[in-house]
């Protein structure tokens, strides 16, 4: 695993520049992700709160707002734990490069989801986030300096 | 496929073990009953009266006090009404006149007995609705450095005084309700029409809009601007800070608005006993004592202020502003103000 990992450097070096992007991100998400953990985030309607007060005024399809409205708010401790699990993923996901290209999916789904419930203070990072994470399953970011390279050598497909 | 679903049981996994762990590591785990209340972060800050609220009264009720910070009234209803059961608000404190329509939308709140209360004749208006209670009020005025400003003004007016360009810090009244107090006192004094057109006089007197008290208090405190507009009360916290403060509030011909806190019990309150008895304590004369040197406002309830640094303001004559403009009217003339501060 660990000549793969500097393999990795000899054969998509190249690609140096997303990792360090990625490694970046992955920090990132740890660090919000911590903050959420020892904050009270899972304690707190912190989620529904922030939904409820975006709602009325969103401009999303009737499905989004009833399913938002009916299922997240009311169970919005799940949400928020499903939530919170998402984005250590994303972090460690990021920071090892490990099933970077499922993640990076999963990524752009929360950014889409937070895009639409930031109530425009956050447009401008939800829409960078979403460009990143798109960018990061399309080169799959985690060949370079990371545990994907490994796997994708001996099982190649789409997924690494 | 496999080893991303397998990733996402571990990190899950670990999170709830991570959970799970310091809950049983949680000291604060005990068998007593929680009383659960929301309120404005001023009052529960460290020099609010929140903090001695939950002391005295944890010594007598064999429970928990669990303060819940909220932010504004909109804010805080939403909190309140999407907290599971297991959860639910006990007690709310923090509204003023204009968000108890806001309280009432979708919630409902438990009538409260405050019979034995000897309240002040100020709030005894009020008591009426039993669903809320006022636990303090203010007088709102323009305050001013007495060095700064040698002519002191008098009415509205006289604020338009060139000498004032650029030297009063004023709120934003869409986000302050101090803010949306003058508004509303303007148009009360000299009607809607002429009250925006005194507006957009008085716009080059106004340094700042500043988008709560703090900002535009601070800015004031800093000697930054000259007159502000702000609670009367605030004199004396001036002087505690600063003995030889030249700070004074000026009592105005047209009258003043006054604003008033109110307290309300949820209908959905778990323990509804606890929150009627810390109502109590709030409203008792020592728990009032506390509200008024604290959060630096008039206590409700009778001879409170006697012989307190608060009887010594000026006394300001009043106007009554009972009659509330509903939410859409506070919305269009919200509107307007937003207009004309686009035009200027």
């Amino acid at each position: 695993m660990l000549a793969s990992f500097i393999d990795s450097v000899r054969y998509v070096g190249h690609l140096i520049p997303v990792a360090f992007l990625r490694i970046f991100m992955g920090y990132y998400y740890l660090q919000q992700a911590m903050l959420k953990f020892n904050g009270d985030f899972l304690a707190r309607p912190r989620l529904a709160a922030q939904i409820a007060d975006v709602l009325p005024g969103l401009n999303a399809p009737v499905w989004y707002k009833i399913l938002t409205e009916r299922i997240v708010i009311q169970h919005w401790q799940a949400f928020a734990l499903v939530a919170l699990g998402l984005e250590f993923a994303i972090a460690i996901s990021y920071l090892f490069g490990y099933v970077v290209r499922p993640m990076a999916f999963i990524g752009l789904l929360i950014s889409i989801n937070y895009l639409i419930l930031a109530g425009g203070s956050s447009d401008e990072l939800y829409r960078t986030f979403i460009a990143i994470h798109f960018m990061m399953a399309w080169v799959g970011a985690g060949r370079c300096l990371g545990l994907d390279y490994y796997f994708f050598k001996r099982r190649r497909g789409v997924w690494w | 496929m496999k080893h991303f679903f397998v990733f996402l049981i571990l990190v899950f996994g670990g999170l709830i073990a991570a959970i799970l762990f310091r809950q049983n590591q949680d000291p604060t785990r005990d068998a007593r009953p929680v009383l659960r209340i929301y309120a404005p972060s001023s009052f529960l800050k460290a020099w609010g009266p929140g903090p001695w609220l939950k002391e005295k009264f944890e010594t007598s009720c064999e429970c928990r006090v669990e303060y819940h910070d909220g932010q504004d009234a909109a804010a805080l209803v939403e909190r309140v009404k999407s907290e599971p059961k297991s959860r639910a608000a006990d007690l709310v404190l923090g509204f003023n006149q204009y968000d108890l329509e806001i309280a009432h939308k979708g919630m409902e709140w438990k009538a409260i007995k405050v019979d034995s209360q000897n309240f002040d004749d100020t709030v005894r208006p009020l008591l009426s609705r039993t669903s809320f209670i006022p636990y303090d009020w203010g007088v709102l005025t323009f305050l001013a450095h007495k060095a700064e400003v040698p002519v002191l003004p008098k009415t509205l007016d006289d604020l338009l005084n060139p000498d004032y360009a650029g030297a009063i810090s004023l709120q934003d009244p869409r986000t302050s309700s101090p803010g949306l107090q003058f508004l509303l006192w303007l148009i009360q004094i000299k009607g809607e029409e002429e009250g925006f057109q005194f507006l957009k006089k008085f716009a080059p007197q106004v340094k700042v809009w500043g988008a709560n008290w703090s900002t535009s208090y601070g800015l004031f405190q800093k000697h930054q601007a000259k007159i502000t507009f702000s609670y009367a009360a605030s004199v004396v916290a001036g002087i505690q800070e600063d003995p030889l403060s030249d700070i004074v509030a000026l009592p105005f011909a047209e009258g003043h608005p006054l604003q008033y806190e109110f307290l309300g019990i949820p209908s959905t309150c778990q323990n509804c006993d606890l929150a009627e008895k810390f109502v109590g304590l709030v409203l008792s004369r020592e728990g009032q004592k506390v509200v008024m040197e604290k959060n630096f406002m008039f206590p409700v309830i009778h001879q409170v202020m006697q012989d307190s640094p608060f009887d010594k303001l000026p006394q300001f004559t009043t106007i009554d502003m009972t009659v509330i403009p509903n939410l859409a009217e506070r919305e269009r003339i919200l509107k307007k103000w937003s207009q004309l501060r686009r035009a200027e």
